[in-house]
């Protein structure tokens, strides 16, 4: 890196260091221990609930725990959309806090952001790579669920034609491409979040803060989405339509909250991007 | 070297953009109404002739009748009840499926979870996906209907805009002000208003809008404003539709549901198994001749200040254990649940008085019939 080609312009010399930059960015991303920690502890939800199903001497009554519950034993495919419905809410959140929240500060608190802006990276271009290993531990997040939930499902129950929401029945092959759909949504999902994560970890030098302060804004956006009084807010709270992807799973699609969210993740990645951008570029780095 | 504040200009720039797109797009879908002008008689007929159609859409219904969150229990046998009851609450969304008179197909979409009424003919499937039941209702034939609107749908439904405008369609009478307000856009498409306000000062109900498509004359969308506050008790819209018959595959219902077989009774006149809602279904009482009352049941009162009593033991026990009566507040003579639009007195013998007006007429209903 420390090398200048004389016959290589210089746009491609930084073109190339980007894509260096993101794979080592991936792949430090993926090998840390933490980030296994946090699969495999996502991946276990739905194992949980598949054993305590399994091992229960009596049928969960319909309407009583989590949606979904009470069709898991019926067909195992149910358990990887159960798992999303419980995951959703916090444990998905926790582990993208986590990531989101110690992506610039992790550096800082280690002291190693200096030396990767050394590197003619730039700091707009490290935002970029920070961004986008974010992005891809939430796809790997949810994945690690419904993949998980999709071969616990099918080996403890039987497996067969999916009833949807609508009363309609896909066949199993169909309703594997359904979860998968669902996962993509919640990938989307989570995409606000990971933004604002970012922002909070420009701001400071101690990552535990960064990630708290992260994981607490996702309590609260939901808490607020939950309280009547103010309707008028909750189509602005990045937590809005999390549990919208119910409607991947109507007979027909409904695509709708699929475009809103989408709209909305957008609308807070542009606003928490830029927002990262001007202070990450005005900050003094020290370490 | 960039100076630092120009760092700052997206951060700014941003939400900037974002609150002049959200402002000005409202703006910007509204700007259209080429309608020619039409008395409100035209209007009329052109509602009263849109029916046979089959369409897609999807409908958004919002209540704020001021009934207080009820805790609901989930008793299997309130169910049907609970729903209602929900469904005067809040918003829902419901995808609507018309293939003709008699093959229709609603979604109600809640929230990881789905209420489905497919009609086929005389079939109708209920299917619930909370609890996993389907309920199938069979209609006797009731060739004498032709024509007007069947009120006994399965429980549960949320009325299309269609259903209620002509409801209240049904009901314009001498005491109903009609006229033509300026045209909206309903789902996209140019609509008249149709504003129905009651003459009469002696009712909750201020007025009712209904928009009337400007093409086929279908009603796109039903507002009901109440007196007592200035946002709208209720509202039921098309957000989306299309005029196109939707490709109807039979229901069956899924494996592993529980199934019951009802049969829904003819116009007997007997009292319908659920109580009659605080809401938009009591508005099919409206049009309610002398002819067609049901036994112990009593009509008072004219056009929208009506007031309709049940007595007898059917009514005390309908309500009894019902999670309505949470919301019941004491008044002298008994208890009261009050909304927007609809007040309902329960006395203390037992009888029931409801209607759209204010508590004191309900209060001289009950004491001039009950001696």
């Amino acid at each position: 890196m420390s090398l200048v080609p004389v016959d290589g312009s210089a746009g491609e010399l930084r073109a190339s260091s980007g894509w260096a930059l993101m794979a080592s960015e991936l792949s430090v991303l993926f090998r840390r221990r933490r980030t296994w920690a946090m699969l495999l502890a996502l991946a276990a939800v739905p194992v949980l609930i598949a054993v305590a199903v399994r091992l229960s001497p009596s049928e969960v009554p319909p309407g009583r725990g989590p949606p979904f519950l009470d069709r898991v034993t019926q067909n195992g495919l149910f358990v990887a959309v159960t798992a999303l419905v419980v995951s959703v809410p916090l444990f998905l959140p926790l582990t993208i806090g986590v990531v989101a929240g110690d992506t610039i500060s992790g550096e800082a608190g280690l002291g190693t952001l200096r030396y990767l802006l050394v590197a003619p990276a730039g700091r707009v271009r490290l935002l970029i790579v920070k961004y986008v290993g974010t992005a891809a531990f939430c796809l790997a997040a949810t994945l690690s669920v419904v993949t998980s939930g999709l071969v616990i499902g099918a080996a403890l129950f039987p497996v067969g034609p999916v009833t949807l929401l609508s009363g309609d029945t896909i066949e199993a092959g169909e309703s594997v491409v359904r979860s998968f759909l669902v996962a993509g949504y919640i990938m989307v999902s989570l995409l606000g979040l990971s933004a604002i994560g970012l922002f909070i970890s420009t701001l400071t030098d101690v990552p535990v803060g960064a990630m708290a302060a992260t994981i607490v804004l996702s309590v609260v956006s939901q808490v607020l989405n939950a309280l009547p009084q103010l309707e008028w807010l909750h189509p602005w709270l990045f937590s809005h339509y999390w549990l919208g992807f119910a409607d991947l799973l109507r007979q027909p699609v409904s695509w709708d909250s699929f475009g809103d969210n989408a709209l909305l993740q957008a609308g807070y990645l542009a606003v928490f991007g830029s927002l990262a951008y001007g202070r990450f570029l005005t900050r003094d780095i020290l370490s | 070297m960039m100076r630092p504040w120009v760092r700052w200009v997206p951060a700014a720039a941003v939400p900037a953009v974002i609150a002049t797109v959200v402002v000005a797009a409202p703006f910007a879908a509204g700007a259209d109404s080429t309608l020619p002008p039409k008395s409100p008689a035209e209007v009329v007929a052109l509602a009263a002739g849109s029916d046979e159609l089959s369409f897609t859409g999807t409908v958004e219904q919002t209540s704020k009748l001021g009934l207080p969150e009820l805790d609901l229990p989930g008793s299997p046998d309130r169910a049907a009840l609970t729903q209602a009851i929900d469904l005067l609450t809040g918003t829902h969304t419901a995808r609507v499926y018309l293939d003709g008179p008699d093959k229709a197909r609603l979604q109600v979409m809640d929230e990881l979870g789905e209420r489905d009424v497919v009609r086929n003919g005389n079939d109708v499937w209920v299917y619930t996906f909370a609890d996993n039941t389907a309920v199938h209702f069979t209609r006797p034939e009731a060739p004498e209907d032709k024509g007007q609107h069947d009120e006994r749908v399965a429980p549960g439904e949320v009325a299309t805009p269609a259903d209620l405008a002509q409801k209240f369609l049904d009901a314009i009478d001498p005491s109903t002000e009609v006229t033509v307000g300026n045209d909206i856009s309903v789902a996209g498409r140019p609509a008249y208003t149709l504003i129905l306000a009651p003459e009469t000062s002696g009712t909750l109900i201020e007025s009712v809008s209904i928009a009337v498509d400007g093409a086929t004359g279908l009603p796109l969308g039903v507002d009901i404003t109440s007196n007592s506050q200035t946002e709208s008790a209720f509202s039921v819209a098309f957000t989306e539709l299309a005029l196109e018959a939707p490709g109807s595959e039979r229901f069956q219902p899924p494996n592993g549901a529980t199934i019951q077989e009802e049969t829904l009774p003819g116009h007997s006149g007997a009292l319908p198994d659920y109580p009659p809602a605080t809401g938009p279904e009591y508005f099919s009482d409206h049009d309610a001749h002398p002819g067609s009352v049901p036994s112990g049941w009593t009509i008072s009162g004219t056009g929208w200040a009506t007031v309709v009593g049940i007595e007898g033991r059917n009514a005390a026990s309908a309500l009894q254990g019902s999670p309505l009566l949470q919301a019941a507040e004491a008044v002298d003579g008994g208890r009261l649940i009050s909304t927007a639009l609809v007040n309902v007195l329960l006395t203390d013998d037992g009888r029931v008085f409801a209607g759209s007006v204010p508590l004191k007429v309900l209060l001289d209903v009950s004491a001039s019939s009950g001696q």
